[in-house]
């Protein structure tokens, strides 16, 4: 099966199996191993990335689907001016990363999210942003760090 | 897995591949969130799926209003109907029941019609659809389409009345008559996030300008095989003020919403957990 997509700004055609799933297409096939696989069952996001604008599990999301849409991972984030996107920069400032399994998931969930907010004009509370990371599970921070990162994107 | 697929842009192409697949074995999928750890749990060489997820028909996707009701298509997923201000306002029920549905990730791609044919005693907008009375829209490759009330759609544990020639293309549910609405969705699990049901309560009343209880829709999920409309329960509240119902009535009305939970135990909880969290839940909802 022919697919073309477009993948952290630039279009691509891949012939893939029809059954292949999206985080193998981008670890495997696309070679960009940012995108963590943890559970493979939905839980945990480490796997999250975003798909025109959403933030979805590539664990749970068949890789045929992404046919003509644009899809970002944690590498798609870096350009020339800025290596590190804010929300990255955020999780450094706060201490939110220990080993950075999860690290990924939380940018790419995190980054989605705020890019809504934005463009409603709205800040979200700390429940709102707690709610927003409750698909990413982190093994190390005890996500008081985490949160305090992602909050810290509105201020 | 390794299966082949199907990925219909129209309704046409749709139907012809339902039709022409009849002999083989496929299934239908919309957000997978259900699909792919089953996919995985099982041999897929030689299955064939039908993937809606590319379809552009309008029809399965999106909501809409007339005078009569609400229509969801199949495909519209939870994070849609939680955006959406309309759902919001008037059926408080179905808005949470999305919003509480595992996390924004899966929220993002699980759809409606994917919840129903799911058929988890735990499905949370399905929960909702029958506390609200929603109908499903089936239609079949041969050109026939077909009504029937969710709740009588549902049949049993993982079973639905669809033939393997059918699937849901929309569902309606009645509009309000009233502005006068109390209506949530309470799902107790071992923790506030990405959890199934424990057991769960949805209910929808609408009150006339006094406060007497002119409809009420209560559903109760993870408690049975299926998730039971509670008729007795509904019954015993309507004609009621809301404004003062009585602690004995309030217990009554949770008696009756209890003898329709036939719960197991499993890992999760114990029947005489969930028999007693269902009774304290649906005494507390005047409260809420
Ligand atoms: C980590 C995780 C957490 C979850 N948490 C919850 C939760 O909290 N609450 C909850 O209710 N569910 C939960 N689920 C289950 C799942 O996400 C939902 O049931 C979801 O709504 C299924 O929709 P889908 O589009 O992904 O279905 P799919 O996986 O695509 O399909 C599910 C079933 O429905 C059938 N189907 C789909 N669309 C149609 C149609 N239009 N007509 C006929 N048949 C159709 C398919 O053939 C299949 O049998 C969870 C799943 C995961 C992986
Ligand atoms: S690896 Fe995808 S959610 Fe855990
Ligand atoms: S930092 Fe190790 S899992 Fe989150």
């Amino acid at each position: 099966m022919i697919l073309t997509f477009k993948i952290n700004g630039e279009w691509v055609t891949q012939e893939i199996k029809p059954s292949l799933l999206l985080i193998d297409l981008i670890r495997d096939v696309l070679q960009l191993k940012g995108t963590k696989p943890g559970c493979l069952e939905g839980e945990c996001g480490a796997c999250s990335v975003i798909v025109n604008g959403d933030a979805i599990n590539s664990c749970m999301y068949l890789a045929i689907n992404v046919d003509g849409k644009e899809v970002t991972t944690i590498e798609g984030l870096e350009n020339n001016e800025n290596p590190l996107h804010q929300v990255q920069e955020k999780m450094l400032e706060h201490g939110a990363v220990q080993c950075g399994f999860c690290s990924p998931g939380m940018v790419m969930t995190t980054k989605a999210y705020s890019d809504k907010c934005i463009a409603e004009g709205i800040t979200p509370t700390r429940e709102e942003v707690k709610k927003s990371l409750e698909g990413n599970l982190c093994r190390c921070t005890g996500y008081a760090k985490i949160i305090d990162a992602a909050e810290a994107v509105y201020k | 897995m390794n299966f082949d697929v199907i990925s219909p842009k129209t309704t046409p192409e749709l139907l012809n591949a339902i039709y022409d697949n009849q002999s083989k074995n496929f299934r239908i999928g919309a957000g997978f969130t259900d699909l792919i750890n089953q996919f995985k749990a099982q041999e897929t060489e030689g299955l064939i799926l039908i993937n809606l997820a590319q379809l552009t028909e309008v029809d399965f996707k999106k909501i809409s209003e007339n005078e009569i009701n609400f229509q969801i298509g199949a495909l519209t997923t939870a994070s849609e109907l939680i955006d959406n201000k309309s759902i919001k306002e008037n059926f408080p029920v179905l808005y949470q029941a999305a919003n509480k549905l595992a996390s924004t990730q899966i929220r993002n791609v699980a759809t409606v019609g994917g919840n129903i044919c799911n058929v988890s005693p735990s499905g949370d907008m399905t929960a909702a659809l029958i506390a609200l009375k929603a109908t499903c829209h089936i239609i079949d490759c041969d050109g026939n389409e077909r009504k029937e009330l969710l709740s009588s759609f549902i049949r049993g544990l993982k079973k639905t009345s669809l033939t393997k020639k059918e699937l849901i293309k929309n569902i309606t549910i009645p509009k309000n008559f009233s502005k006068n609405i109390k209506s949530g969705y309470e799902k107790v699990g071992s923790r506030k996030s990405m959890e199934i049901a424990i057991v769960s309560l949805a209910y929808h009343l609408q009150m006339d300008d006094k406060g007497v209880i002119t409809y009420a829709g209560v559903a109760c999920g993870a408690v049975a095989p299926t998730i039971p409309f509670t008729t007795s329960a509904c019954e015993f509240l309507t004609g009621k003020n809301i404004n003062d119902i009585s602690d004995s009535e309030k217990e009554e009305f949770a008696k009756r919403v209890l003898s329709y939970a036939n719960p197991i135990s499993d890992i999760r909880a114990s029947d005489w957990y969930r028999k007693e969290v269902l009774f304290n839940i649906s005494k507390t909802i005047f409260e809420r």
